[in-house]
């Protein structure tokens, strides 16, 4: 009988919700990823660190098929990027807002128009789009300023909108690109929010950071690139100076973000606008 | 008003001058959040090289100006997507290679001269036959069909360009989308009322109409208004007034542009008190820290 709880221990092999292989992307001759491989199982919450130009923020976008690889290839649930059509079980999270013309568009707006991918072409939004819309609005904190222009908030509140825009078409696999640069305290907390209940529901979220900061008890892995290799991949790199103890309360306000680990080489200063 | 609607050609001129003002500013929202607020004026500078070509190789001008202008708003997009070329670039360079491939194959063209190409320029309203009506009834009827049909995409498309393909929109599609729907818009239109009205129309309500509107929907639904106002009151001034009618159009619009600039000063700061309150409740209720970052246009 004993045997029975251990009857199947392989269900459906689902494929990896992104594998890359020895991708190499050049802008004009000048490698910026050079042979990165990784793959990233469904469910995971990774970080991609390293310092600025270490490529980490091309990575991101080449695991999306917006960067053409020079070498090497990207699967999305295990099909090459290039074939990829279930594209609404993608969330990306680009690192801002273009600011376009200037043409005004509500926070409602933008974000409504992350459904776009699974309400196409004259089809008007039904009560359930709605309701995935509000939600999205009221995870980010944001239910109070739908119909407010985008371009009147504040940078941290514009980076809310655009992780809302990403929920509201409710996929299960986001990259966000520096979600937390330059994002004031308040915002930081209702991203770090959002993004724990991501992980609750179990979703693959891939976010690309200078800094582990509030949302290091949410990460599980993490890659970190240096001149566009990984220099590490596993454990997120403990903050220097963290104590053994979790409960010792000497350490500085700020701790876990700017100091890391001396094996983790050059993580610069966040900045912080 | 009511005599100016017993002239005939007041009338026709009336109606083919609401058609440009509904149709120019919807399409024109998407042009100037693309950063193609030009590319009216573009196309109809194109048009010329189509409208000599036409006459060179005695075929009919609006037909050539059609294709050479459709072809000239698809090369500016595969300019802009494969060289290091910006949008106002690859504008400027269709600009001037349009009136220049205008200018000299018009030369070539037996009995024609640049004149030719001035008609095409400024357009007459005032000459506007039946014809023409229903030609530009059933532009405006495509234009609005195509926006309607395209728009959640073409919206996604104008935010970030990015974004759109990782909804694994069709992006190149949706780009051709927007440049020819504005290349069929200009070049229907600049025969009956010439490339500066269209193409001011194009830009002149949507600037008005952003400084007064939160979303793009309001937006593109004001500056719509705008232009329908501005026809109408252009006109009748033109009427009265014994000026040129495109010309006191384009003059209104701006007027409305310099009264929207005011107006929405106004509107703003009476809304960021509202919003100020708002915000400062709804954060203490949430224990949270306001934001204090100011908002930021970044591009």
């Amino acid at each position: 009988m004993s045997e029975v709880a251990v009857a199947d221990p392989r269900p459906e092999p689902a494929p990896p919700a992104f594998r890359v292989t020895g991708a190499v992307v050049e802008y004009d001759g000048r490698p910026v990823l050079d042979g990165v491989s990784f793959e990233v199982p469904r469910g995971e919450v990774l970080a991609i660190l390293g310092p600025n130009g270490s490529g980490k923020s091309t990575l991101s976008r080449a695991m999306l098929g917006l960067v053409p690889l020079h070498r090497g290839g990207v699967e999305l649930h295990g099909v090459p990027v290039r074939r990829f059509r279930q594209w609404g079980r993608v969330g990306y999270v680009p690192q801002r807002l273009p600011a376009g013309g200037g043409v005004p568009a509500t926070v409602r707006e933008v974000v409504a128009s992350g459904q776009v991918a699974r309400l196409r072409r004259l089809r008007l939004p039904g009560p359930a789009d709605r309701a995935a819309v509000d939600e999205a609005l009221a995870a980010v904190g944001l239910a109070d300023r739908a119909r407010d222009s985008v371009h009147e908030l504040s940078g941290g509140q514009q980076q809310r909108v655009l992780i809302a825009r990403a929920l509201a078409g409710r996929p299960d696999t986001f990259v966000m690109d520096e979600p937390m640069a330059g994002v004031d305290a308040a915002s930081q907390r209702a991203l770090a929010g959002a993004v724990a209940e991501l992980r609750r529901r179990g979703h693959t979220v891939v976010l690309v950071l200078h800094e582990l900061g509030p949302l290091r008890p949410l990460i599980q892995r993490a890659v970190v690139l240096a001149h566009g290799r990984i220099a590490h991949d596993g454990e997120p790199p403990r903050p220097a100076g963290e104590p053994a103890r979790p409960d010792h309360d000497h350490a500085p306000p700020d701790a876990g973000a700017p100091l890391l680990a001396p094996a983790v080489p050059g993580l610069e200063v966040p900045r912080r606008d | 008003m009511t005599e100016l609607l017993e002239l005939d050609f007041m009338r026709r001129a009336l109606l083919a001058a609401v058609l440009v003002g509904l149709t120019a500013p919807a399409i024109g929202t998407f042009l100037v959040q693309r950063r193609l607020a030009l590319l009216g004026d573009g196309i109809g500078h194109v048009a010329l090289t189509g409208v000599a070509l036409g006459y060179l190789t005695s075929s009919s001008p609006v037909i050539t100006a059609l294709i050479v202008s459709a072809l000239g708003a698809a090369l500016i997009e595969v300019v802009r997507a494969r060289t290091r070329t910006s949008g106002d670039v690859a504008l400027a360079l269709l600009f001037y290679g349009g009136i220049a491939g205008g200018v000299l194959l018009i030369g070539l063209a037996p009995g024609q001269s640049t004149g030719t190409l001035t008609s095409f320029l400024f357009g007459s309203v005032t000459s506007v036959s039946e014809e023409d009506v229903t030609i530009m009834a059933a532009l405006a009827v495509l234009v609005l069909g195509v926006l309607a049909y395209f728009g959640r995409e073409l919206f996604v498309l104008c935010q970030d360009e990015e974004v759109a393909r990782t909804h694994g929109l069709p992006v190149r599609l949706l780009s051709l989308v927007i440049a020819v729907t504005a290349a069929l818009t200009v070049v229907v239109a600049m025969r009956v009322v010439g490339v500066l009205l269209v193409s001011a129309l194009m830009v002149v309500p949507v600037a008005a109409a952003q400084q007064l509107t939160r979303g793009f929907r309001a937006t593109v639904g004001v500056a719509m208004l705008v232009g329908v106002l501005s026809a109408i009151g252009g006109l009748s001034t033109a009427f009265y007034a014994d000026v040129a009618p495109g010309s006191t159009i384009v003059l209104i619009a701006l007027g409305v542009f310099a009264a929207a600039v005011a107006a929405g000063r106004v509107l703003r700061r009476r809304r960021g008190r509202a919003g100020a309150v708002r915000r400062t409740r709804g954060a203490a209720a949430l224990g949270s820290i306001p934001g204090t970052e100011s908002g930021s246009m970044r591009t």
